[in-house]
């Protein structure tokens, strides 16, 4: 029998329906991958030179439309790093409330990604609507979470896209007694229903993955980090959000616009299965319960279990809300008064995605000298290049172009980056030699 | 929640706020003032447009549309048009087709859907809607009042 050699060159010049721009480019040569390189262009760096003389009291609605998904995200990211500098402390109703607002964001995204994005590839299923029509009952049950997190958002930011309700101090406006009590008896109905996604997605048959890798999450001493908490890593690091760029380092790459993150110099991985990989012991007891009883072993090295460990948060999230919605009192003021002062901002918070780290240098009349932000999706690129190539050697190079494209964007999928918002988005060009 | 739901689609970028300026022209009216009929503004719903329409007996859809016709001109789609749509199903761009093939998928269309499709020209955001577009979605908004506004009557 003779080995065929082959040269097999995918460019994906543009990826459509994405969140920025980004493209693939893949290479093999006689059989070795001589050419692996994502390319992405990410919106966040252009805000951050927009953010620039902008005061105080913009960027929580100017950071907010960096993205539609989770906008939460960047504004609570955001304040929560201006308060620091200013000195302000929270009222207990305000502190509580972020992490509710915060929990409706994942609740949604985490939703969305499963059932539009995420599951259809482990159903041979091209899109979501394909899907619906093998598991109608779960997309359904997938689309009222979704809507449950949009409600949560609503409420404290005013409109689910692109939320207006966070200031500096606090919020604008605090939601009625009424509308709490509603949204509470939702949140209790959707515990089942987020109980039965869990083993949903535990029993779909992933493919074998064992992926040796750093994961880097928030973490705080006695509750699952959201939207507080010091910056761990799997090999023992725990450092505030102010010791960021003494261990992580961003660097341009010639393929890509958009910035390289790595941690002592190696890519990591930011998001669900990170936070659970550091944060099992921060899981509330019957969530652990369920977990054993479904065979989910933490840490894991099984990146494809991205999805259950999504699933597993948004039932964490769910929890969570109603916990601090018990007893809901409107406050006197949603926000406390804030004096600016100038001075280095730094702060950090758990998106949908991943770790999400702001930056603000301040002058003394509260305006923006600088920012930097790093998204998830940046701190994600290096582990998705280095994990294409480990998932495309494990899976074998010799499968047809379009397994092969059907491969990387599962893998790439998983990750839940924003240029991945499209399900199918590699229109291939294949060249052989 | 009413069993009939009126919602129009946009953005705050220049002709693509066809919809919004139908529910202005709508409310102006006050035609269907104490009728019951939910009339909302939708900005990008995505996949939420799908849980929006949970129980109604009949949904109006207006979004802006670029077919390559004059910025105006007005069509009507009903349940039946939705045709399939497989491409483009991302959670940053899941449009209007998408959510409705999906919800016909799931069996959540309701009885009867009514979707208008307004022609534009430039979306360019913070731009106001050109005049034509204007016009059109004040004709729209009469036709539609006057249509719901008999068969409550009747």
């Amino acid at each position: 029998m003779t080995e065929q050699k082959r040269t097999v060159a995918i460019h994906v010049p543009v990826l459509a329906r994405v969140e920025g721009e980004g493209a693939l480019d893949l290479r093999i040569d006689d059989g070795d991958i001589t050419q692996l390189r994502l390319r992405i262009f990410e919106p966040p760096r252009f805000f951050e030179k927009f953010l620039e003389g902008r005061h105080y009291t913009d960027i929580p609605d100017m950071v907010a439309r960096i993205c539609g998904i989770c906008p939460v995200a960047y504004q609570v990211t955001a304040a929560q790093a201006l308060e620091k500098l200013f000195g302000i402390e929270l009222s207990p109703w305000a502190r509580d409330m972020r992490r509710v607002f915060y929990c409706g964001e994942w609740i949604q995204s985490h939703s969305l990604h499963i059932h539009l994005l995420a599951a259809p590839d482990f159903f041979g299923c091209g899109n979501a609507i394909e899907l619906a029509r093998l598991a109608p009952e779960e997309v359904r049950r997938g689309l009222r979470l979704q809507a449950l997190g949009n409600e949560l958002m609503d409420l404290f930011g005013a409109r689910s896209v692109h939320p207006v309700g966070v200031r500096v101090g606090g919020f604008h406006g605090a939601p009625s007694a009424d509308r709490i009590d509603a949204v509470r008896q939702k949140l209790r109905a959707a515990l089942p229903e987020a109980e039965a996604l869990i083993r949903w997605a535990a029993a779909i048959p992933l493919p074998p993955d064992d992926q040796t890798f750093v994961s880097v999450g928030m973490r705080h001493p006695d509750r699952y980090a959201i939207e507080t908490g010091d910056i761990a890593a799997s090999d023992g690091l725990l450092i505030g959000a102010d010791a960021f760029d003494v261990h992580f380092a961003e660097q341009h790459e010639p393929h890509s616009t958009a910035l390289f993150s790595s941690y002592h110099g190696q890519p990591y991985l930011v998001g669900p299965l990170a936070r659970l990989n550091l944060n099992r012991d921060r899981l509330p007891g019957s969530v652990n319960t369920l977990l054993a009883e479904i065979g989910f072993a933490l840490p894991s090295r099984n990146i494809f279990q991205s999805l259950l460990a999504r699933a597993v948060e948004i039932l964490l999230a769910l929890q969570e809300a109603l916990r601090l919605l018990d007893g809901y009192q409107v406050p006197d003021s949603p926000w406390v008064p804030v004096t600016p002062r100038a001075g280095v901002a730094t702060g950090c918070t758990e998106a949908p995605r991943g770790l999400l780290w702001h930056r603000y240098e301040m002058d003394d009349d509260g305006r923006v000298v600088n920012a930097r932000i790093v998204p998830p999706t940046s701190q994600n690129q290096g582990r998705i290049e280095e994990d294409l190539r480990l998932s495309l050697l494990a899976f074998g190079l010799d499968h047809p172009d379009d397994t092969l494209r059907l491969h990387c964007e599962k893998v790439i999928r998983n990750y839940d980056p924003c240029i991945s918002c499209a399900t199918h988005f590699l229109n291939l060009n294949v060249e052989r030699t | 929640m009413s069993r009939v739901r009126i919602f129009g689609i946009g953005s705050p970028s220049g002709d693509d706020q066809a919809g919004w300026l139908v529910v202005d022209a709508l409310l102006e009216t006050g035609i269907l003032r104490d009728s019951g009929i939910v009339i909302e503004k939708l900005d990008r719903p995505g996949a939420s447009l799908i849980s929006r329409m949970e129980g109604a007996e009949r949904i109006v859809v207006v979004d802006a549309m670029q077919s390559g016709g004059m910025p105006g001109g007005i069509r009507h789609f009903d349940r039946n048009d939705v045709s399939d749509y497989g491409q483009g199903l991302s959670s940053h761009g899941f449009g209007v087709l998408a959510a409705l093939t999906l919800a016909r998928e799931l069996g959540s269309l309701p009885p009867r859907l009514d979707l208008y499709g307004i022609e534009i020209g430039s979306a360019m955001p913070g731009e106001e809607a050109c005049a034509a577009v204007g016009t059109a979605a004040r004709q729209l908004a009469s036709s539609i009042a006057s249509e719901l506004n008999v068969r409550a009557r009747g």
